[in-house]
């Protein structure tokens, strides 16, 4: 019985009380958000693996069992959430953002109950909790309207995975009587190899709230907007924490382990797990296709994360050893790397005022701290050594050859060299290129914001080269479902099934080479730095010609030869699914509504008509 | 020092990476130079895109003043060392265009000129020869036109803006030639 | 110790990436000068080049400028030395393939980023252009590594060496026909020769990437291609043909299919960016794709 589990959800909710009070005074609600956060994190220290509680609550004369379980998964979510939390709600202090503390603390309070929970009644109001308050949170971003009718089409998915989880949720209880998801999922388990079929409909039903959340294909249409037009501060903690929600569910699932039992398989996989790996990796390529074409960087970020969630699903589906610890691997370096580049865009979108690619350029010479925060953040992004993001990509593509699925193979690299365009795209468009006049008294972040860039720019780094830190506890949570762990070597290692990278040497490589870089281009001849003015322009003098730093900056359609060839695939549109059930739904609802005109007639007749059923039915019966 | 400026001075000559200013007729002249005919690139001369890669200023023949002006923007823009090649006869006295009104008559008053190709046409052998000559006169450290241009930069500011105000126009609104008119 | 012995074979490897890739490069304007039926530069041109280049003055646009282009080489001098070169293998635990290619992805990060902070438009165009082109060849090359990859059970290029080992027939050139010849076309792209190289189309967009590089930027430029060159056709040696027993096996196995590409080179005209990227995803990835099936199959 350890009754700081139970604390572990109160606190957030007593500090959300208090902000939500205090709520008119900006700077106190962000305070309170972030001493929470700090308090919650302290609480973690005091959590460790095994640690359980349960309790009953009494809800309108009925017993509803209430347990807490903390798992190796749990604990590694429950630190890397909190610990980015803090991190950005340090971030959010000095920010004018309208993100509001008090539901991010509901959100914190959602997040552990999730995390640590062991029955199902918590793990169905811990989510509806957390739907909801992020759903009220990406009202308030800088465009109303437009977040508005995010904000809305969020709530119609979030409440079609909640009926989906309801549904599979009392299933299960009809079929066991229990709520607890431990006993459940052994019971599933056990009449797997009997009854197959019911077995994955029941975990579909939970898989459709777990994709949705996490934003999978088919079910991904609401991310790009919601992540684009939630307040700016928000946005990070929706794409690095709150996307993996869905992530720890798939993984709660996935042991039931269709593999031995009865089921066809598929290159040694069976055909769900399959399907499974192929709509992750549809996912990361229509996630890295449509980012290529964004105007909107928060847009573009959002696809981006997309496409990572997508290799994620591929990388777990697996269920291999490599699989899962790559999959939980890059569900962490996919939280550091987008939290760093959300945080950056919430920084340079609150000093140039504007999120267009278009309208942006050059900004380095004026934010340096975050134009290195962000280099550093599309360096990991795009896999490139010595950063984080590389060791787990690395992994996902050794756990697929391993499988043979060589297609899947080839379509996820596509993603991942289609990823350093976009990103280059978006990187070039913000911090290179000329910097237009209107920047002129655009100024660096304030000292809190440079605080956190160091701090996540070190973060990137240090995780890169020493991955051993993160394989470790990814080792434990794999043992812990029922698989072989890798075996980690060091530290600084990232051990394959096919070879190792040393990834402190590839460190001091990069920075040997790095320093006879820099030693032949100092002892060489002489340079001087010029204006961005005096550029290229063919022999034509720039001041005669009418020349502005917008109109010789390179961001409109950055990628023109790669829409033309992408061009026959976006007349299949997957939101126009979802639109047309939308249309559907209001000329149904309209229909129903032309019965319910105001007249009392009508209803007597309605009421005569039924009376009338009920009688025939009743002789009948 | 001394050794080190000579033998950086022997690669120059050498490598000799050209920008040609192609608005006069003598541009016809190049692409036999460069091509399988004549094959310059056994000198190291190999034709560059922009100015801030090239070595040698090439320009084929007469400049109006409106070019000049670019030719100066052009010039200013490589880095040191760099070398100007005045090719054909109007660089150095005007050539027909003698009595232009629009045209340059000496190079070199705008720019320092390093070397110039006499003839109307030159031949390609006497590009080749000039780029042979410049090589000898890097060698022997007598080709610093760029040197010359910072020294007297005044002396070339004043001479440029004398022509380059003739390229303002003289009616100032488009008004204003309805109303003479 | 056994550090400052690997260090100073590093450099070694490094010293001889960018001589040999000089050397190629040489030797390449020569080949093509005789194509043209012209007497062409000596072969040593562009040490002679790169020095000058080196010695002359230039212009920088910021320290973004400076990195990015000091990046571009310094991170491909970075993965040369995992790569195994004939007997030197200075790392054969950690010689992972993949890892090398996305260590080769930093000097493209780099470069982009220098000279697109330059401010000129033709610069990331050119960039654009040779990453939409980067997206095309990508794809068939990352279907041959896989093939490779299953093919002999091992993603390290010490390994793959090792599964080559006795006689020409074993070598995967022979054994993955298909997957070679993809490879090949693969690495025209890489190389940016023709009919690939929109990226510096130096009459379109004044030579793209190097528009606005002088001087020394442009050395660093030179000795980036050179260790490009160098680095993609190790890659290709120790994927098909087998390695080396030494150095200099290895260099002229290098200079074989860097021949190929010059005269490939040579004769072809440019493609169009997307023409580029649909000829890459036809072509070469349906090779590269009916390889892996034999592989998998």
């Amino acid at each position: 019985m350890n009754s700081n589990l139970i604390w572990l959800v109160f606190t957030p909710l007593i500090g959300s009380a208090i902000a939500a009070i205090l709520y008119n005074y900006k700077f106190l609600d962000r305070l309170i958000t972030f001493s929470t956060f700090a308090i919650t994190l302290f609480l973690v220290f005091g959590t460790h693996v095994g640690q359980t509680y349960s309790m009953n609550l009494n809800f309108m004369g009925r017993m509803i069992p209430l347990s807490w379980n903390v798992t190796h998964l749990s604990i590694f979510m429950l630190y890397i959430s909190i610990v980015f939390g803090t991190i950005l709600t340090f971030y959010s202090l000095m920010d004018r953002s309208r993100m509001k503390g008090f539901l991010l603390l509901l959100i914190l309070a959602a997040n552990n109950w999730i995390f640590t929970t062991n029955d199902m009644v918590g793990f169905f109001f811990a989510w509806e909790l957390m739907g909801w308050a992020s759903i009220v949170s990406v009202l308030g971003g800088r465009k109303e309207r437009k977040s508005r009718h995010a904000a809305l089409y969020y709530a119609l998915m979030s409440i079609g995975g909640s009926y989906s989880m309801f549904f599979g949720l009392f299933t299960l209880w009809r079929l066991t009587g229990s709520f607890s998801i431990s006993s459940n999922l052994a019971y599933l388990s056990s009449i797997v190899g009997v009854h197959p079929w019911w077995v994955l409909g029941i975990v579909s039903l939970f898989f459709v709230t777990f994709m949705i959340k996490a934003g999978i294909f088919p079910f991904h249409t609401w991310v790009p907007m919601a992540y684009a037009y939630a307040p700016d501060t928000f946005t990070p903690f929706l794409s690095a924490v709150m996307s993996k929600y869905g992530i720890y569910g798939m993984l709660l699932f996935l042991p039931i382990s269709l593999m031995e039992k009865g089921m066809p398989t598929v290159f040694g996989l069976p055909w769900v797990n399959y399907i499974f790996v192929w709509i992750g990796v549809i996912t990361a390529v229509l996630g890295t296709v449509l980012a290529f074409f964004q105007d909107d960087v928060k847009k573009l970020f959002a696809y981006s994360s997309l496409s990572n969630l997508g290799y994620i699903v591929a990388a777990i589906s697996l269920f291999t050893s490599v699989g899962v610890t790559a999959g939980i691997y890059h569900a962490f370096n996919h939280l550091l790397f987008k939290g760093a580049l959300f945080i950056t865009l919430a920084a340079v979108i609150s000093r140039s005022g504007t999120s267009k690619l278009s309208e942006m350029g050059g900004l380095w010479k004026k934010m340096p701290v975050t134009f290195f925060t962000f280099f550093i953040g599309i360096a990991s992004a795009a896999g490139i050594p010595p950063f984080n993001g590389f060791g787990s990509k690395w992994l996902i593509y050794q756990s697929m050859i391993k499988q043979h699925l060589l297609f899947a193979t080839i379509l996820l690299f596509l993603a991942s060299t289609g990823a350093f365009l976009y990103l280059f795209k978006a990187f070039h468009s913000i911090f290179l290129g000329q910097l237009s006049h209107n920047y002129d008294n655009v100024k660096e972040v304030p000292v809190i914001g440079q605080i956190v860039e160091y701090l996540l720019m070190f973060a990137m780094i240090f995780f890169g080269i020493q991955p051993g830190y993160i394989l470790r506890p990814v080792g434990l949570i794999v043992k812990s479902v029922g698989l072989n762990p890798l075996a980690v070597m060091g530290n600084g290692y990232v051990t394959g099934m096919f070879s190792n990278v040393d990834m402190p040497l590839i460190g001091w490589s990069l920075a040997i080479s790095f320093v006879f870089g820099f030693i032949l281009f100092f002892i060489s001849a002489k340079h001087k730095y010029v204006s961005q003015e005096d550029n290229y322009t063919a022999g034509q003098i720039p001041q005669d010609w009418g020349l502005t730093p917008e109109t010789y900056q390179f961001s409109w359609k950055f990628y023109e030869p790669m829409e033309k060839l992408f061009a026959p695939f976006y007349r299949i549109k997957i939101d126009g699914f979802f639109r047309g059930l939308g249309d559907w739904t209001r000329i149904t609802g309209s229909a129903v509504k032309q019965v319910f005109v105001g007249n009392a007639q009508i209803y007597t007749l309605f009421a005569v008509v039924g009376l009338i059923i009920l009688v025939i039915a009743g002789w009948v019966a | 020092m001394s050794e080190w400026k000579e033998l950086a001075d022997y690669f120059r000559g050498r490598s000799m990476w050209m920008l040609h200013y192609c608005t006069g007729c003598g541009a016809i002249e190049l692409p036999p130079t460069m091509t399988s005919r004549w094959d310059m690139e056994r000198f190291g001369v190999v034709p560059m895109a922009t100015p801030r890669q090239a070595d040698i200023l090439l320009i084929t023949g007469y400049l109006s003043i409106k070019s000049l002006k670019r030719v100066v923007y052009t010039y200013e823009q490589m880095s040191a060392p760099k070398w100007v090649l005045g090719f054909g006869s109007c660089t150095i006295n005007g050539g027909i265009y003698w009595d232009s009104y629009s045209v340059i008559k000496r190079l070199d008053k705008y720019i320092p000129v390093d070397l110039y190709i006499a003839g109307c046409m030159p031949r390609p052998e006497a590009i080749l020869d000039s780029f042979v000559k410049l090589r000898e006169l890097i060698k022997k450290g007598e080709a610093k036109g760029y040197e010359k241009y910072v020294k007297n930069f005044e002396w070339y500011k004043a001479n440029q803006d004398k022509v380059f105000r003739r390229t303002t126009p003289v009616l100032k609104k488009p008004e204003e030639v309805t109303k003479s008119a | 110790m056994m550090f400052f012995l690997k260090l100073i074979q590093s450099i070694g490897v490094g010293a001889l990436s960018i001589s040999v890739g000089l050397l190629f490069m040489g030797i390449g304007r020569k080949i093509t000068a005789r194509i043209h039926r012209r007497y062409g530069p000596p072969a040593i041109q562009n040490f002679i080049d790169v020095f000058k280049l080196f010695s002359k003055n230039s212009i920088s646009h910021g320290f973004a400028y400076d990195l990015g282009i000091i990046a571009g080489t310094s991170a491909l001098l970075a993965a040369v030395v995992f790569l195994p070169v004939g007997q030197i293998n200075l790392f054969p635990a950690n010689s992972s393939l993949i890892m090398i290619l996305y260590l080769m992805t930093m000097a493209y990060l780099g470069m982009a980023m220098g000279v697109s902070s330059s401010g000129n438009p033709n610069a990331t165009i050119g960039i654009s252009r040779a990453l939409t082109m980067m997206m095309g060849y990508k794809v068939p090359f990352a279907a041959v590594i896989f093939s490779v990859y299953i093919f002999a059970r091992t993603g390290s290029l010490t390994n793959i060496i090792a599964a080559q080992s006795g006689g020409l027939l074993n070598w995967n050139m022979i054994r993955l026909p298909f997957g070679f010849i993809a490879a090949e076309i693969a690495l025209q792209g890489m190389l940016g020769e023709k009919p690939f190289d929109m990226a510096i189309a130096p009459a379109e967009i004044a030579s793209g990437p190097m528009v606005e590089m002088s001087g020394k930027y442009l050395g660093f430029g030179m000795l980036q291609h050179a260790v490009g060159i160098f680095l993609e056709t190790g890659i290709m040696v120790n994927l098909f043909m087998g390695g080396a027993p030494n150095v200099w096996i290895f260099v002229i196995k290098q200079f074989e299919l860097f021949f190929i590409a010059l005269l490939v080179n040579a004769i072809l005209p440019r493609f169009r960016v997307e023409e580029g990227v649909s000829f890459m995803w036809k072509i070469p990835l349906l090779l590269g794709v009916i390889q892996a099936l034999i592989v998998v199959l």
